[in-house]
Formats: structure tokens, sequence, C-alpha cells
């Protein structure tokens, strides 16, 4: 009895859902030239606005939602839902809005601001600004237009926060993940894992924006097929162009490569036990390697030596004179070692992961260097989800890591180097540095940018001595785009993951 | 007939079992934590307070038996959960995508019997010949070339090359038929060729132990030429072993799909199988090994009760 229930229900359900594939909603089909498809390398793992969900979350954010502000091309700050902004002698910052309106047709007001901020500051929120936004200690909305926000203490970059793709504003009472905002597209259609389909909002507050009728984002997991599907010409614009693609992409006469420096390989200790919690020995592994070759190996020659903080030398923050203080030097990594105790080397285990084929690359690159300074390394390279849990829990003694700072200014590198934060994978484990949290504390506290200046001078030098962490190599982050795509730009340096704000100038000429 | 209908769906029933207790214990068992991976995304760290409250709201922090416990209560009142990343329902996301992933199996089995019958036919008639060779040869190509090889190479020959057809993806049949198989081909083709090796190699031996039979020595003695004999007599009693085989196959396709769904971007349920473990979304595992576990011992007992049927001499109590 129960057997033919089930091969019933099942007969059922299958025919069921086999009807279903076929009854689909019909769909006009757009015409060729208004839309313009991308290639995203995953699905978005959600569309929560505030959390930090990954490169192709981002550029889905952006084509719905804006923020207060954002970066223009050349990653200078600009209004967005903020027409002007400005902070008075005592850092408190007034942002006056320009009149913009909801997908739904609603004005945008100073109330929808003061509610996101609100959201987003609660302990909870697991929101990727939310330690930020916690120093707001008042929002205050004088009428509908201006937004006047105060801080326990002065916070020069307070701006970067809110023109961070993690801060898009919010309508009053909206759910996290939903997709009705302010910005120059409205989600048309979703099909969940495969693609995601956004049409213009023809009330977008920027005259003659966006230029094209419709954006098809596709996910394309596999880096060979989103290359593949890029030229034969089944999208216009993919994102992480692979390393080994770029010159193959880059030589083609019908597609352009944008690239630009500014994610960046690092290595990441256990300081929580010997031998790493000595700052000799991270010194040590720094001259030990020799960066050429990883960008050799693991980029393809599209990467750059990084031996010393992660300051890219077009920063005004970048300081020449640290600029090689990490450098490749066997003797003096043996003379470090040996000064630490550590004469005959000994053994570690390093970790990485075998998902992604840069990680493992650099991987073993350093462990040949290291092992000739009596370094044994033993490399641990489970796939990404494992990687990141025995970062967090520090189950490892070194380990690789890439990413890129949360903005330009010399304040996003906090993420990677202040110990103080809670443990987490992208930071050293147990290796507090108070010096440098001070320092970090203090140069938001200053709108000087000559004294800021003197601040993560002084910073850089004091992680030169103590390594907090290793640079490696910076690394190049390609857009891959047919040729009469015009006006989409890969934002500079550590902006990269912000380019998809630039959709909306995009057209296909 | 009926006992042994009933007696094998048992073993089937507890065979699921197994096969969902066993996913569900193993996923719980590696290292990585869903509700750590979900906030943790973007290289940027997740705060430890957030990854507790979401594990206390994914009901992970329950005792394991306990969550196994109302997992399976779940199960059996036909709840197969909501997915960790968005909620989604798990069993509407089966109901759109086990379609799509059979679309691909299906289409590849059309087309390798298409193909494999007449060309294993061929190389048993010319056995031992210069065309049963090359035949011969082909197959066992076709059988030791992995998917994801063959799969680079058509995308590289037809997309990139001569861009007669997409590199993959996924068009909806009711939005545009003609693109939908056109997308379609690729992907069915690369499965087919795994499934042709095996098709030629079972047509093959099978015409050919027909061909000794006392019954097609008659048919030739009354005069019949050989065209007809094969036709009539021949292939038709060849293609029950042929279709045996075919639906044992179609059972190991569902998995052997995975690789094809991902280089081709299909949609289909075995691909997205490697997303969910990725994101250890575990009622989505769980509710998709089920579904392909379940089509797998339903498809083995279609294929032993129809043989059963046909061939007398398989005992019905004792099999």
């Amino acid at each position: 009895m129960t057997t033919r229930l089930n091969r019933r229900g099942f007969l059922a359900t299958t025919g069921a859902a086999g009807a279903l594939s076929f009854l689909g909603p019909k769909v006009l089909r757009a015409q060729e030239d208004g839309t313009l498809r991308f290639g995203l390398s995953t699905y978005p793992p959600s569309f929560d606005a505030w959390a930090s969900n990954g490169t192709a979350a981002g550029t889905v954010k952006v084509m719905c939602h804006r923020g207060l502000l954002s970066y223009d091309a050349e990653g200078a700050l600009r209004g967005e839902l903020a027409e002007s902004w400005d902070v008075d002698d005592d850092g408190v910052w007034t942002f006056n809005l320009r009149d913009a309106k909801w997908h739904d047709g609603s004005p945008v007001t100073a109330e929808d601001v003061a509610w996101t901020i609100t959201e987003v500051q609660k302990p909870d929120s697991a929101a990727y600004l939310q330690n930020q936004l916690a120093t707001i200690t008042s929002v205050e909305t004088p009428d509908d237009k201006t937004v006047v926000l105060m801080t326990s203490e002065p916070q020069a970059v307070l701006p970067e926060w809110f023109a961070n793709y993690n801060m898009p504003i919010l309508k009053k009472g909206s759910a996290r993940d939903d997709l009705m905002g302010a910005g120059p597209f409205k989600v048309e259609s979703i099909d969940r894992g495969v693609s995601i389909t956004v049409s213009a909002n023809p009330d977008y507050y920027k005259e003659g924006l966006p230029k094209v009728e419709r954006i098809e984002a596709i996910v394309y997991a596999d880096e060979n097929l989103r290359i593949a599907a890029l030229e034969a010409g089944d999208v216009d614009v993919v994102e992480y162009v692979p390393w080994q693609a770029m010159a193959q992409v880059g030589d083609n006469p019908a597609l352009k490569l944008d690239t630009t420096f500014g994610p960046f390989m690092y290595l990441t200790f256990n300081a929580s036990k010997p031998p790493f919690d000595n700052p000799l020995v991270r010194r040590a592994v720094g001259h030990a390697i020799k960066r050429e070759d990883i960008a050799a190996a693991a980029f393809y020659e599209r990467g750059a030596p990084l031996e010393h903080l992660p300051i890219p030398d077009a920063s005004a923050f970048f300081n020449p004179e640290f600029a090689n203080e990490w450098n490749y030097d066997p003797e003096k990594a043996k003379a470090l070692l040996a000064e630490a105790g550590y004469a005959d080397g000994f053994d570690c285990t390093m970790l990485s992961t075998a998902q992604y084929g840069m990680h493992q690359s650099t991987a073993e690159v350093c462990q040949a260097y290291l092992s000739m300074i009596g370094i044994n390394v033993t490399l641990d390279l489970p796939e990404w989800s494992t990687r990141v849990k025995k970062g967090n829990e520090g189950t490892y003694d070194l380990a690789v890591m890439g990413t890129a700072a949360a903005n330009n200014d010399p304040d996003g590198l906090a993420t990677v180097i202040d110990g103080s934060l809670a443990s987490a994978y992208s930071r050293s484990y147990g290796l507090e540095t108070p010096e440098i949290s001070e320092l970090f504390a203090k140069g938001r506290t200053i709108f000087d940018t000559e004294e800021r200046k003197a601040v993560y001078k002084e910073l850089e030098k004091v992680a030169i001595e103590t390594a907090p962490i290793m640079g490696l190599c910076w690394r190049e982050q390609g857009y891959g785009m047919a040729a009469n795509v015009e006006g989409f730009a890969n934002l500079p340096g550590q902006l990269t993951f912000h380019s998809g704000i630039t959709l909306e100038d995009a057209m296909l000429g | 007939m009926l006992r042994y209908i009933a007696l094998r769906s048992l073993v089937a029933l507890f065979l699921v079992w197994v096969v969902v207790t066993v996913v569900f214990l193993l996923l719980h068992l590696i290292p990585g934590d869903p509700a750590e991976l979900l906030l943790s995304t973007g290289n940027i760290a997740a705060d430890p307070a957030a990854v507790a409250a979401l594990r206390e709201k994914m009901g992970l922090n329950e005792p394991l038996w306990q969550q196994y416990l109302s997992h399976m209560a779940g199960v059996l009142s036909g709840d197969l959960g909501a997915s960790f990343r968005d909620g989604a329902s798990v069993s509407g996301q089966i109901a759109q995508r086990l379609p799509r992933t059979l679309e691909v199996i299906l289409a590849a089995a059309l087309i390798a019997t298409g193909i494999g019958v007449p060309l294993g036919s061929y190389a048993a008639v010319r056995a031992d010949g210069k065309a049963d060779a090359a035949i011969s040869f082909f197959a066992s190509a076709a059988l030791s070339t992995p998917v994801f090889v063959v799969g680079s190479v058509v995308i590289l020959i037809f997309a990139q090359q001569l861009k007669w057809l997409p590199a993959g993806g996924f068009v909806d049949f009711s939005d545009d038929p003609l693109e939908h198989l056109k997308l379609l081909l690729l992907p069915a083709g690369t499965v087919a060729l795994a499934l042709l090796a095996v098709i030629i190699r079972m047509s093959r031996a099978s015409v050919l132990e027909v061909l000794q039979r006392d019954y097609v020595r008659t048919a030739r003695a009354k005069g019949l030429s050989r065209g007809p004999i094969l036709r009539r007599h021949v292939v038709r009693n060849a293609l029950i072993p042929v279709l045996t085989v075919l639906g044992l196959e179609m059972g190991t396709l569902i998995g052997g799909t995975v690789l094809v769904e991902f280089v081709f971007n299909w949609p289909g349920l075995s691909g997205y199988l490697v997303s969910a473990v990725d994101a250890r979304d575990y009622p989505e595992v769980v509710g998709i090994v089920m579904t392909i576990s379940v089509l797998f011992v339903f498809l083995n007992l279609v294929v032993d009760v129809v043989n059963a049927l046909l061939d007398p001499r398989i005992s019905l109590v004792t099999s």
C-alpha cells in the first residue's frame, strides 16, 4: 500500500514538475540592443543590503540600490542620495538629500536614512559596517531633506562608510533583502541560481541614466566558461577574469580588458603560540620569500611584489621609505631566525585552500622558499568553507589570504591588521598590537590630510617592525567586455569591487 | 508478482532512509559552519555574536539527534525544509530543477540510443572487420575521456571558434523554444558520448549473440535477405538487454550530470548540489540527495520488475 502511494505521489510530483517547466510564464524577449548581459562569478548567497555578501551580490545591489554617497570612475567620493555633505568644527556631519524616489514612487526622505542607520547599528545586525555605525550617537532629521549625524568622537572617514556598496539606504520598514531601492534599475525577474534581470528605472534621479534598458546578470560559476561565453558573444561584460585568460582577452580585438591593481595576497600568523608569537620570526618569513615567483606562479605575471603594508604607491598615504622593508633577503631571514632562537628552523603548518588556484599556488611558492631557511612547512589545503572556519578559530600556524581593503583610505586596512577587532580569518590570530589599534583610532579623529599622513606613517613604521601580517603581492583584478561596451569602468585600487556602480553609465555602442 | 514488488519497494525505501541518514551525519561531521559561511563572505570576518544568533535561528544549537529527528519528521510529512541561504523552499527548488536534469539525461539517452544501436549492430554484423575495429576503438575512447574534457573541447569548437552554439546557460522552453534546444544540445551531447560507448558495446554483444541463434539460421534458410532478418528478428530481440542497461545507466547519469551541468552552466539539480554543499546548506543537500536516491532506486526497481515480467527465468521470490 505504502509503495503504491509513494510511487503515485512520486509520479504525480515529477509529472507536475515536468509540466511546470513547460508552462513557465511567458516573458517578452527584449530587443537585443537594449540589454546588457553581465557574467557574474557566482550566484549571490543573499541580497541582504547591509551584509558583506561578496562581489556578485555587491554588483546586483548597486544596480538596484543607492547609498548617500558613492565613488566615481576615478575613485573620488561623489553624492548620490545626498546632494551635498559637510562637517563642522565639532565633527558633526550634515547630509542634504536630493529629490529622489523609491522604485515604488514614494519620495526618499531623511526618515528613511535615519531608520537605515538605526537598523544597521543594532548589535545583532551582522551588518558589514555595524561596528563603524555604532559610533554614531545621534541621528537628527530637522526636515525631510536633512540628516545630521553626531559621533562619540570625530570621524574623518565617515563619508567612506556611506559610499560603501554594503551601506545602501532602504525605505523605512523594508526587508533587508528586498531589492526595492532608489537605484538605476528595478528587479524584473529572478531565476534563483541562474540569473537576475533588472530593467531601467524611469524615475532615477540622474537625468538620462541609466543608458541601457535592461541588464541580465547571468551566473557563470566556472571561470573558463565565463571567458568562453564572453568570446562566444553570449555576454557583454564578465567579472573576475581569471589571470591565465587575461592576455587572451586583452589580445582579442573583439574584446576589452580593464584591470586594476587593488586586491592583495598576504600571510596571516597564529601568534597565540610559538614560534609566530615572536615578531622576529614573522619578519624572517617576510625576508625569506621571493615575491616575483608568486606573481609568476599564481598570477601569470599579473601581480606585483608587496613588501610593505598594502598601501598602493598611487595613494597619498604611500610611504616610499618603507616600500621594500620586507624585501627578499635570505641571509637576513636566517639571521633573524637565529636571533629569535630558531637557528635550526622548525616545523609548522600553512593553511590555504585548494578551491582557488591562486591561493594554492601562493602557498606552494611560500613553502618552497621557507624550506630554504629551515622552516619545514606542511600545507593544509581544505576547501574554502573549511579554510574560513579554521582561520576564524586559529587552527593554523601560517595562512595564505587574499582580499581587498574596505576602501582606498588607509583606515580600510583595519580589517586586516587591527588585532583588537574580533578574531577573523582575514586577520592574524591572537596578534594584538595596541599601538596599531591606537593609531587607527587616532587617524579616524583627524580631518587634516597632512596630519593623518603622519599618523599612518607612524602606523606603518610600527607594522614593519611587528609584522601583524606579511605582504606578498598585489594582484590585478580584471573585467572583460565586448569592444562595443562603453561607460563601464573598473574602479581603481581597493575599490575594484565597487565597479558595478558604473553600470548606470554603461551602454552598447 | 505484487508480493515481489512490495518486497522490493520496502528494500528500496530502507535504502533511501540509509542514504539520507548517512548524508545527514556526514554533513554535520565535516568542518564548516553554514552560519559562519553566510556571514563571512567577501573576506570579511563574521561577528561571533551574529553567528551565534544565526545558528540559533537555524536550529544548529540543538543536539544532533534532535536535529535529525525533527528533519526526518519534516521529510515524512513531505516538508523538506527551507534553504539556509535565502529561505527558498527546498521542495520548490527541486520541483523546478529536477525536470531540467532529467531533460538532459533523456535527451542524451535518445541521442545515444539513436546512434549507438545502429553502430553497435553494424559492428556486430561486420564482426572482426575494419569497421568493427574502428567503432570499438571509438567506443573505448568515448568511455575513457573525462566528461569535463569533452565539455571543454566542444565549447571551444562550437561556441568559441565556430560560434554556432552558445557556450552555456539556460532559457526556459516556454520563453524561447529554439534557444532552449540550442542550449540543450551541447550538454546532452556530452552526456550522450559517455552513454554511447556503453550502448555500442551492449548492442554489439547482444546482436552477435542473437545472430548465432537457430531461428536466424532458419530465416536465412528460408531465403530471407539480410536486411529484413536484422530488422525483424535480430535487432528487436537484441534490444531487450540494451534497454535494461540503458535503464540502469540512467540512474548513474543523474549523478554523472554534476560536472556537465557545472561546465555548461545548466541549472539542473545535480549541479546545484555542488553549490549547496559549498555553502553547507544542510536542508538543500539532504533534499537533493534524497531526491536523487529515490530516483535511483525507483529506476532500479522498474528495471527489475520489467525484467522479471519479460523473463520468466527470474525467480520472483529469491531475487
